[in-house]
């Protein structure tokens, strides 16, 4: 043992150097707790949350009901039903259901879809009272999902 | 009767001295609301420091930043369903959270909490303080023995092996203190008002005289104290992740808050005796070198502004508040709060008042010191092992302690026959 580190052990440097560091952390600027209601997290872009079905600039749907999402689906959850438009020969989405109760948010839907129109959207707040509003339909994978907001 | 009662307001002296038994009384009702309220401050004051420590934010919901939560606490407490085990020994299971808080709170028979504000002065106060709390060593044992639990059983073990180890060195750290006061006069006194007094005439602390000595019977005492209250890094009996909560495991609801109360309350009690005995007790800093009326008129003003500067900062912390329908209450109730301590503040700047208030709050403060040590340490340190603890216990302080008592016998000689020989 040398004399610095007897010295050291002698006067408990240590030991003080550890207070020291948690003393330093007290300064309120190096919080990092948010408070969650009032304080909302800032979610990542590439966060796979709530499902959703994206338009077009115009307000088109962009889904092309070709059902490849449904295929990559490794839980088979998505359901895509669709008719031929007589006009334009093209398929044009009738009902597009998602169970997001057995929806394991691994995005390969996502990536499955050719024209980009499904995506998982960064909303987070998923949570329900009961299994009912799991089951999400065309409507509401446009528009998104309302939760309900708490006003105290 | 109203003579009796007015009688001692004109005495300089404590209500046990003045042999008055009604302030006696009033004495020992507020000294016992205070430490509650201590305790109750305490608890969201460790629980904010512990959080701000480990960059978190603590208790924020119940009140404005938290301030009813221990309040909030308390009431769950005695609203609890209070559970006794099936086989327990009822009548020791009754009786050892009684017993913590009896001898928890009797150690502060004692506590000079300024030259007139202690219950009594008792020639043998040090004693007698540390007699009484190690008292409570034994509520710990029967609160262990009475659960019929392998657990609690365990810990309060622990406990009476770790109180009654670290009690040696503390008490050699106070033999090396009373053998201070006997300097100047050459009578030691064993009065916590006597060893306060003795600092005074001899100009210094006892933490810096003797230099080294001194202090480092303060820094043994300040180890030793963490160990005889059973806190972190000590926290051996109540170590959860062995024990599950030692003695308290069989404990719930109002019974269990005894047994917090008394911790808090004995933690307070041995900051106490660290403050008298090594940190001047109520005097304020300087009383000889920064004598003479401008300065004693200078320092009493000191509480009132602490208590005003309080005041600001939580009415600056109202301002900073988010302007939001939910926070409402919260903001209005931490404006309010300030407004209280903003009064006061200012009652405690009126001359009757101040003079009288000064002695308190210097010794708060020192002790209010120790208090935040032993959060410091809760969050700095990790916990020993056993043997670990024994051994710094047996083969640390208590030689550095034995040690301590020769110097201080020593040095304390030679000062005394250097003085006979130059007079």
């Amino acid at each position: 043992m040398t004399i610095t580190e007897l010295v050291r052990r002698f006067f408990l440097i240590d030991l003080l150097e550890g207070m020291w560091v948690t003393f330093r952390h007290q300064n309120p600027k190096d919080l990092v707790t948010e408070q969650y209601p009032m304080q909302r997290p800032e979610i990542s872009e590439r966060f796979r949350g709530q499902p959703r079905l994206l338009k077009d600039e115009t307000g088109k749907p962009l889904c092309t009901a070709c059902g490849a999402c449904a295929l990559a689906c490794p839980e088979k959850l998505i359901k895509v039903a669709s008719l031929r438009d007589p006009e334009t020969k093209k398929k044009v989405l009738t009902e597009f259901d998602y169970d997001l109760s057995r929806c394991m948010f691994c995005g390969l839907c996502e990536e499955a879809c050719s024209s980009d129109a499904l995506t998982l959207s960064p909303d987070y707040e998923l949570a329900l009272y009961t299994r009912e509003g799991m089951q999400l339909d065309k409507t509401q994978l446009e528009q998104g999902v309302q939760r309900k907001v708490y006003e105290r | 009767m109203i003579d009796y009662i007015l009688q001692y307001l004109h005495s300089s002296v404590t209500p046990g001295e003045a042999g008055n038994i009604f302030w006696e009384v009033v004495y020992a009702l507020l000294v016992f609301t205070g430490i509650s309220i201590g305790v109750i401050f305490m608890n969201w004051f460790e629980r904010k420091v512990m959080a701000h420590m480990q960059v978190r934010i603590g208790p924020m919901r119940v009140g404005p930043h938290g301030l009813l939560q221990p309040i909030a606490d308390a009431l769950k407490l005695i609203i609890k369903e209070d559970l006794m085990p099936a086989n327990a020994d009822k009548i020791v299971f009754w009786f050892a959270p009684v017993c913590v808080v009896m001898t928890a709170f009797c150690g502060f028979i004692v506590v000079p909490f300024g030259r007139t504000h202690a219950i009594t002065d008792m020639n043998i106060g040090v004693l007698f303080m540390l007699g009484v709390s190690s008292l409570g060593v034994l509520g710990v044992i029967m609160a262990g023995w009475a659960s019929n639990s392998h657990y609690p059983l365990m810990g309060s073990l622990r406990s009476g092996a770790q109180m009654v180890s670290y009690e040696i060195a503390m008490s050699m750290t106070v033999v090396s203190a009373v053998m201070m006061t006997s300097m100047a006069t050459g009578t030691g006194t064993l009065s916590m008002i006597g060893i306060v007094q003795a600092q005074l005439q001899q100009h210094t602390w006892f933490a810096f005289s003797f230099f080294p000595v001194g202090i480092t019977a303060l820094g043994v005492f300040s180890i030793a104290m963490v160990a005889e209250t059973n806190r972190a890094p000590f926290d051996l009996p109540e170590a959860e992740s062995e024990l599950v909560a030692g003695f308290l495991t069989e404990y719930s609801g109002f019974r269990w808050s005894l047994f917090f109360l008394a911790e808090y309350a004995s933690m307070m009690a041995v900051s106490a005796i660290a403050t008298t005995l090594w940190l001047g007790g109520w005097l304020r800093p300087f009383p000889n070198l920064l004598g003479g009326r401008l300065w004693d008129a200078a320092f009493s003003l000191v509480p009132g502004i602490t208590f005003l500067a309080l005041s600001a900062l939580c009415l600056f912390y109202f301002t900073r508040m988010p302007r939001m329908r939910a926070m409402r209450a919260d903001a209005l109730g931490l404006a309010g709060f300030g407004g209280v301590l903003g009064l006061i503040g200012l009652v405690m700047l009126l001359p009757g008042v101040r003079e009288r208030i000064q002695d308190i709050y210097w010794f708060t403060l020192k002790a209010g010191f120790f208090m935040y040590l032993y959060i410091w340490y809760r969050t700095t340190f990790p916990r020993y092992r056993f043997d670990q603890l024994m051994k710094i216990g047996w083969k640390v302080l208590l030689p550095i302690s034995i040690g301590v008592v020769i110097l201080t016998a020593l040095i304390g000689v030679r000062q005394e026959l250097l003085a006979l020989v130059w007079r």
